[in-house]
């Protein structure tokens, strides 16, 4: 997943340009295109209430538009809001969010050889490790799934974890050690 | 980049659909409106302060009432319709909604109790959803319709609001659209009717035998 799902940074600036002017139609452009990656970081944190958390995040995230520094990049500043939203809701559930995440399952009926990524895991092994990732501390959790499985830079998973960037590099580290004593 | 690090990259999942909140947006804007609908608010604070005594208090209770917060707004977010019956939650004892509530359910004969996420429910013939909860801040409503401070005993003030449907959140589930209500506060209780043909007299009417003060 690149920073900004392929599309230049130049066209991303003129978008948000566009929105802080009171533009509503560049803002949606700007939330689609990082929309799915929004849900996701939300899905992780939140579980269920994913799909309201980016409701509310990004109506705020539109409120909050004039205090948005233009030249910084759009998607850390709009996962920061809706992470925030996610765990709002986290802590007033009172409980860790149920996740459901499954491992892809490969489709061999289409006659494609699977990719090099796919075919390096056996199935079995994709769910011993998923299972060994659902089972660490939700911070080590989301972690080292906004880092490995979401793909996020070191900004954006700060602005997930709600850390600072410093923090990120020790965070993952630490996953890192956790999940290695419980899946090798 | 180590083993581990690249089995983690090769995880291939299964995420839920990815809902498409941009087309659903409904944005009000930003700066034009913002003096206007400020004004708007105002008035209707002010409208509402004349409406009862205490003005100050009347003010801020216009938009929070203990567990409610109504916010008026020119357009609704987008909710479903769902009978008053749906997502109640699991039935529940008298022992189980006192600990819940932190006191009895109000009133002492009701029918079956439901709870979901320190709410507890029982629907009342109409049909009328009678909901009852502790917690602050616990329901949003978005409202289009009339609002006005109601007298439900001395000392107790409700909310009616009626008309227009308007849009409740209950925490844990996705918005609906809500019919008529009164809401109104006793003690740390936060007490909700809704009916869509709920009438303003009935409710009160209600409301009083919940609380134990009806005529007769």
């Amino acid at each position: 997943m690149g920073a900004v799902e392929g599309r230049p940074l130049d066209e991303e600036r003129e978008l948000v340009r566009r929105a802080r002017r009171g533009d509503e139609r560049a803002f949606e452009q700007l939330v689609r295109m990082h929309q799915e990656t929004a849900f996701r970081v939300a899905y992780l944190i939140s579980g269920s209430e994913a799909e309201d958390a980016v409701q509310d995040g990004v109506i705020k995230a539109w409120r909050a538009l004039g205090r948005f520094r233009s030249d910084a990049p759009f998607r850390p500043w709009l996962l920061r809001i809706v992470a925030n939203e996610a765990r709002n809701r986290r802590r007033s559930m009172g409980r860790r969010a149920a996740l459901t995440l499954r491992a892809e399952r490969e489709d061999v009926s289409g006659g494609a050889a699977p990719s090099p990524e796919t075919a390096v895991l056996a199935a079995e092994e994709r769910t011993r490790l998923l299972a060994a990732l659902d089972a660490l501390p939700d911070d080590a959790r989301l972690a080292l799934a906004c880092r490995y499985l979401l793909e996020l830079d070191e900004a954006e998973t700060a602005a997930a974890l709600g850390v600072r960037r410093g923090t990120v590099k020790s965070r993952v580290s630490r996953a890192l050690d956790r999940l290695r004593e419980s899946y090798d | 980049m180590t083993e581990l690090e690249r089995d983690l990259r090769a995880l291939r999942l299964d995420w839920p659909e990815t809902p498409d909140v941009a087309s659903r947006l409904e944005l009000r804007p930003r700066r034009r409106l913002l003096v206007p609908a400020l004004a708007f608010a105002v008035i209707l604070a002010v409208a509402a302060a004349f409406a009862v005594p205490q003005s100050r208090s009347a003010i801020l209770r216009f938009f929070h009432l203990r567990g409610v917060t109504v916010e008026r707004v020119g357009t609704l977010p987008r909710a479903e319709e769902r009978p008053l019956a749906a997502g109640l939650g699991s039935a529940i004892d008298d022992a189980r909604a006192k600990i819940v509530l932190g006191g009895p359910f109000l009133p002492a004969a009701h029918g079956t109790l439901y709870e979901r996420d320190g709410i507890v429910s029982t629907l009342l013939p109409g049909p009328v959803l009678l909901s009852e909860f502790g917690a602050p801040e616990y329901l949003k409503k978005f409202v289009t319709s009339n609002v006005e401070w109601v007298k439900v005993a001395p000392n107790v003030q409700g909310l009616w609001i009626a008309g227009e449907p308007h849009v409740v959140f209950f925490p844990g589930a996705s918005p609906r659209l809500a019919g008529n209500v009164l809401v109104f506060a006793t003690g740390t209780r936060t007490v909700r009717l809704e009916g869509h043909d709920l009438a303003r007299d009935d409710a009160l009417a209600k409301a009083r035998e919940i609380l134990g003060t009806a005529a007769g």
